[in-house]
C-alpha cells in the first residue's frame, strides 16, 4: 500500500466518493425516481386540476350547480361523518385492548383488523348484498318489515365501515404498543380515574397518531369506489356518492362536471398529505429528536 | 406497622412469581427489597401499589386492608424506573396532577408545587416540558409527583436504573434526604446491593419469588442465614466443612466453633467467609488468625485500594475432607489492602496459609448432595439428572458421588456421605433408605429417574410431631425451589371433631414456627382419609410435585410410607 499514490488508494476504498462515473450513478438515480413521480404521480394530479379548469372558473363553479353533484356530495359527506366517528371508537378499542392486554386469540382478532386490506373492496360490496339484498339471508326479513339496506344509505355505510375499519387501529397499534403503560398506571396510582387519565394522559399521548388516522380512514371513506358501488345501485341523485357521480359523468362524457368532483376528491388527498407532514413534525419535536 | 404483607402470592401462568411473602415495614422505615432481576421484586411492589392483583395474602396499610382496594384508592406515591412522566405536561402540570385529581384550589396546587420543586432541588423549572430536562431531573420531578398528594407510603421502582454512576449517587442523597425530611414510609426496589447499603434502614433479599431474609444490612451482611444471601450481599466463600454436630435444633449457632461438647457424629456445615475476613501469611505459624489451610495464589487482581486473589486449597492439611478423589477443588477469594499487600507481598504460584479472622457458619442443614448407588452407572444417571444439577449449582455447593456395592457385599462399608444422600426411586429403593438412615444419614432425597422441576412441594409429617429438624431443612429447600409449599395434614376420616380441631391447631403451630423460626410461610390443608392414599392422590393429582416427608424420630421410615417411594412415577421425596 506504501507504494501506491494516497488518492488512488482512497478512490479504491470508498466507491461512489469523488470519481465522475459516481457523481453520475448518483444524479441518474436521482432523476430517474424524480421522473417517475412526476410521470405517475403527479401528472395525472395536474391533468385533473387542468381538466377541471380548462374552459374557465365559471363552467368549473357551474357543474357544482347540478342538483344531482349536490346530492353527491351531501351523500359522501353523511357517509364520513356516521363512518369515521363509529371507525375511530372502534379503532382506539381494538388498539387499546391489543396494546395493552395479553389475551387468548390476540393475533387472530389482529388479523381479522387487517381483513380488509385483503380483500377486494368489491367482495367487501358483495358480501353484503349476499346477506342482505333481495334473495340475501336477512332478505325475506327486511322485505316483510320494509328496512331497506342494500341500494340505500345503510348499505353504503355498512360497506364503507368494512372497508375503512383498519385505519385508525392500524395506526394506533404500534403506537401505543411503543409508548407503554407507565403513564396511565402513574395517573391511577396519584388517583385519577378511568375517563381521567384516558382524557388527560392517554389521548395526549396518541393525538397526532389519532389524529392521521382518522383522516386516512376520512379520506378512504368518501373516496371508496368498489365497495359502495356494488351496494348502491346507481340511482342519481340518490344513492351515488363522489366516486360513483364522478364515473356517472364520466361516462355522459360531461368531462368537466367529473373533473370538477374529481378535483374536490384530489384535495382532499392533498390536505391528508399536509396533517401528515405537521404530524410527523410535531410528533419529532415532542419526543425532542 | 405501617405495611404489612401476609403471605402475599402472584402466579403467572401457574408459576409463582412472588411466592409466600410476609413482611411488615415500620413507620417511617426506609426498606429496600433487593433481588435479582426476575425475583419478584418489582411485582411484589407492584402488589403493594395495588398496580398487580395478588393471588393469594393480605396486603394492610396502616390498618386497613387494601387488598382488594384499587390503585387509585390505595393513596400511595410511585415512582417508576423510567419515570413516566406526563411528555406533554410541563413539569409544573406533573407536579399538580394528583392535586387537580383532588379538585384542590389553584392558589393551593401553586403553594405545594413551589414546595415540591424546592424540595427536590428543581425550583424555577415550572414551565419546562420532561423533554427539556437530563434523566436525573426527571426522576426528581418524578419524585415530586409521587409526593404532591402526601400519601402515606413512597415505593420506588429501580428509581436509579437508567441512570449514569454519578447522577445515581447524587439522587440516592436527594431521595434519602426527603424520605428523612418527611419520615414518609418508604419501599425501594434495586439489584445494587450498594445502593441497598446505603440506603436502607432495612433491607429484605427475595429469589425466586421468596423473601428469603430481613434485616438490617450490617445484621444481614455479617451474620445470614441462607447461602443466597451470603453471595449477594457481597462477595463471599462458602466452605463446606466438617464440624462437631451443630445443634440444628437450637436455632443459629452464636459463637463461632463454639460447640456443644455432646457431639454425636461430626456434621458437615456451609460456613461464609469474606474475603477481607481472610488473612494470608507464609506459613501456619505466622497466622495471627484461626488456621483454615494451605494453598497456591492462582490469581492476583491490583484494583487500586485493594488486591484480589484467588487462592486454590490444597488437600493436604485442608479443613477439606481429603480423602475423596472426587472432592472438586476448593478456591477461596481473599481481598487485602495496602498495608496488608505491603507486608506480605504476593506472586501467583506461591503456597500461602489461609486464616480466617471471622467466620460465620450458616444455620442451613442442607450442606451438600452425594449420589449413593450400587454401580458408577447408576450414580452417573443421578449425576446426569437435570433438576438435582441445577439445586447444587443454585446452592452453590457440592454434588458428588459415593458408589458402595449392594449389600452382597462383606467390605467395612465407607464413611457415611455427608448433607444430603441422594438416591434413585424404584425397586430396592426403601431398603436403600433404610441403609443410610440406619448409619444416621439424613435428609435423604429420593430421585425418580425422569424428574420434572417441582413446583408443588407437599410437606408432610409421618409422626405425631413435626420435628425442627424436619422444618429447617424444609425452609432451606425451599429457598432454592421456585415452588409453593403447603403443610399437609391428614387425619383419619372417622375423626371426632376434638381430634380434628386439634389438627388444625397443630398445622397452624407448625405454620407459626416455620415462621418465626426460619421466615418461611407456607400454608396449611387439612385432609381426611387414609394418610398413604391421601398423599399418593395428592401428588397424583398434577405433574411437578415434590414430597417433604418429616420422619417421626431420625432415622426410622415407617413401612407404610414406602409406598410413596416406588410407586413415584415422578415426584421427588425429601425424607427429613
Amino acid at each position: 500500500m506504501a507504494g501506491l499514490p494516497a488518492s488512488a488508494a482512497d478512490a479504491g476504498s470508498r466507491p461512489g466518493r469523488g470519481t465522475a462515473s459516481a457523481l453520475l450513478v448518483r444524479w441518474l438515480f436521482i432523476g430517474l425516481s424524480l421522473a417517475f413521480l412526476v410521470a405517475v404521480l403527479l401528472a395525472p394530479l395536474a391533468a385533473v386540476f387542468a381538466t377541471a379548469l380548462g374552459q374557465g372558473i365559471d363552467t368549473y363553479l357551474a357543474s357544482f350547480e347540478d342538483p344531482d353533484t349536490g346530492a353527491a356530495i351531501r351523500l359522501t359527506l353523511l357517509t364520513a361523518a356516521i363512518v369515521v366517528p363509529i371507525n375511530t371508537i372502534f379503532g382506539i378499542c381494538a388498539a387499546w385492548a391489543i396494546a395493552k392486554f395479553e389475551f387468548r386469540g390476540k393475533a387472530f382478532l389482529i388479523t381479522l383488523i387487517d381483513l380488509p386490506f385483503a380483500v377486494s373492496p368489491i367482495i367487501s360490496g358483495l358480501v353484503y348484498v349476499l346477506l342482505f339484498g333481495a334473495q340475501g339471508w336477512f332478505g325475506m326479513w327486511l322485505q316483510e318489515h320494509n328496512i331497506d339496506v342494500i341500494f340505500a344509505l345503510p348499505g353504503i355505510i355498512l360497506a364503507t365501515l368494512f372497508v375503512t375499519f383498519p385505519y385508525v387501529a392500524r395506526e394506533l397499534i404500534p403506537l401505543m404498543e411503543q409508548l407503554g403503560n407507565d403513564e396511565e398506571e402513574a395517573a391511577i396510582t396519584l388517583g385519577a380515574g378511568g375517563l381521567m387519565t384516558f382524557v388527560s394522559v392517554t389521548l395526549p399521548k396518541i393525538r397526532w397518531g389519532l389524529i392521521y388516522g382518522v383522516i386516512l380512514c376520512n379520506a378512504r371513506a368518501m373516496g371508496e369506489f368498489g365497495a359502495v358501488s356494488v351496494v348502491s345501485g346507481h340511482i342519481r341523485g340518490l344513492t351515488t356518492t363522489m366516486p360513483l357521480h364522478i364515473e356517472i359523468l364520466y361516462n355522459e362524457y360531461a368531462f368537466v362536471g367529473a373533473f370538477a368532483v374529481a378535483s374536490l376528491l384530489t384535495l382532499l388527498a392533498v390536505i391528508t398529505l399536509v396533517i401528515k407532514s405537521i404530524m410527523e413534525w410535531q410528533s419529532s419535536k415532542a419526543t425532542g429528536h | 406497622m405501617s405495611i404489612t404483607l401476609d403471605q402475599v402470592t402472584k402466579q403467572y401462568q401457574g408459576n409463582p412469581v412472588v411466592n409466600d411473602v410476609s413482611l411488615a415495614v415500620a413507620e417511617g422505615e426506609f426498606f429496600v427489597l433487593l433481588g435479582p432481576s426476575g425475583s419478584g421484586k418489582s411485582t411484589l411492589l407492584r402488589a403493594i401499589a395495588g398496580l398487580t392483583e395478588v393471588d393469594h395474602g393480605r396486603i394492610t396499610l396502616f390498618g386497613r386492608d387494601v387488598t382488594q382496594v384499587s390503585a387509585r384508592e390505595r393513596e400511595v406515591g410511585f415512582v417508576f424506573q423510567n419515570y413516566a412522566l406526563f411528555r406533554h405536561m410541563t413539569v409544573g402540570e406533573n407536579i399538580e396532577f394528583a392535586l387537580r385529581v383532588r379538585r384542590e384550589k389553584a392558589a393551593e396546587r401553586v403553594r405545594r408545587r413551589k414546595e415540591l420543586l424546592e424540595l427536590i432541588g428543581l425550583a424555577g423549572m415550572d414551565d419546562r416540558l420532561p423533554s427539556q430536562l437530563s434523566g436525573g431531573q426527571q426522576q426528581r420531578v418524578a419524585v415530586a409527583r409521587a409526593l404532591a398528594h402526601k400519601p402515606k407510603v413512597l415505593l420506588l421502582d429501580e428509581p436509579f436504573g437508567a441512570l449514569d454512576a454519578k447522577i445515581r449517587e447524587e439522587l440516592r442523597r436527594t431521595i434519602r434526604s426527603v424520605q428523612r425530611e418527611l419520615g414518609i414510609t418508604t419501599i425501594l426496589v434495586t439489584h445494587d446491593q450498594e445502593e441497598a447499603f446505603a440506603l436502607g434502614d432495612r433491607l429484605g433479599v427475595m429469589n425466586l419469588g421468596r423473601l428469603l431474609e430481613a434485616g438490617r444490612p450490617t445484621e444481614l451482611y455479617s451474620r445470614p442465614a441462607t447461602r443466597f444471601v451470603a453471595t449477594f450481599l457481597g462477595a463471599a466463600n462458602l466452605i463446606l466443612r466438617r464440624e462437631a454436630r451443630v445443634p440444628v435444633d437450637s436455632g443459629p449457632p452464636g459463637g463461632r466453633h463454639a460447640v456443644a461438647m455432646a457431639a454425636r457424629r461430626e456434621q458437615e456445615v456451609v460456613a461464609m467467609l469474606r474475603p477481607e475476613e481472610a488473612e494470608l501469611a507464609p506459613d501456619r505459624d505466622s497466622l495471627m488468625t484461626s488456621f483454615l489451610g494451605y494453598g497456591h495464589v492462582e490469581e492476583l487482581q491490583f484494583t487500586g485500594a485493594l488486591e484480589r486473589l484467588r487462592v486454590r486449597m490444597s488437600a493436604e492439611g485442608s479443613a477439606q475432607d481429603g480423602a475423596s478423589a472426587t472432592t472438586p477443588p476448593v478456591w477461596i477469594d481473599v481481598t487485602r489492602t495496602q498495608p496488608e499487600q505491603r507486608a506480605f507481598p504476593l506472586s501467583p504460584g506461591r503456597l500461602v496459609a489461609i486464616g480466617t479472622r471471622r467466620i460465620h457458619v450458616l444455620p442451613t442443614p442442607l450442606s451438600s448432595f452425594t449420589v449413593c448407588a450400587e454401580t458408577r452407572e447408576g450414580a452417573d444417571r443421578l449425576l446426569g439428572n437435570h433438576w438435582l444439577g441445577e439445586l447444587a449449582a443454585r446452592m452453590q455447593t457440592r454434588l458428588t458421588a459415593q458408589v458402595e456395592p449392594g449389600t452382597g457385599d462383606h467390605g467395612e462399608p465407607p464413611a457415611p456421605p455427608a448433607g444430603v444422600a441422594v438416591v434413585a426411586a424404584g425397586e430396592g429403593c426403601p431398603a436403600r433408605v433404610r441403609r443410610l438412615l440406619e448409619r444416621g444419614v439424613t435428609p435423604v432425597l429420593v430421585l425418580p429417574e425422569d424428574t420434572e422441576p417441582p413446583a408443588r412441594v407437599v410437606v408432610h409429617f409421618a409422626g405425631q410431631v413435626a420435628r425442627r429438624a424436619t422444618l429447617a431443612m424444609t425452609a432451606s429447600l425451599l429457598r432454592h425451589v421456585p415452588a409453593e409449599a403447603v403443610f399437609l395434614g391428614i387425619l383419619p376420616s372417622g375423626s371426632p371433631e376434638r381430634t380434628r380441631t386439634a389438627g388444625v391447631r397443630q398445622l397452624l403451630d407448625v405454620r407459626s414456627e416455620a415462621q418465626a423460626g426460619h421466615g418461611l410461610d407456607v400454608r396449611t390443608e387439612l385432609r381426611l382419609g387414609d394418610r398413604i392414599e391421601e398423599l399418593l392422590r395428592e401428588l397424583g393429582s398434577q405433574p411437578g410435585q415434590m414430597l417433604i416427608l418429616g420422619l417421626p424420630e431420625p432415622g426410622l421410615l415407617p413401612e407404610n410410607f414406602e409406598a410413596l417411594l416406588t410407586r413415584s412415577p415422578g415426584w421427588p421425596v425429601l425424607l427429613a
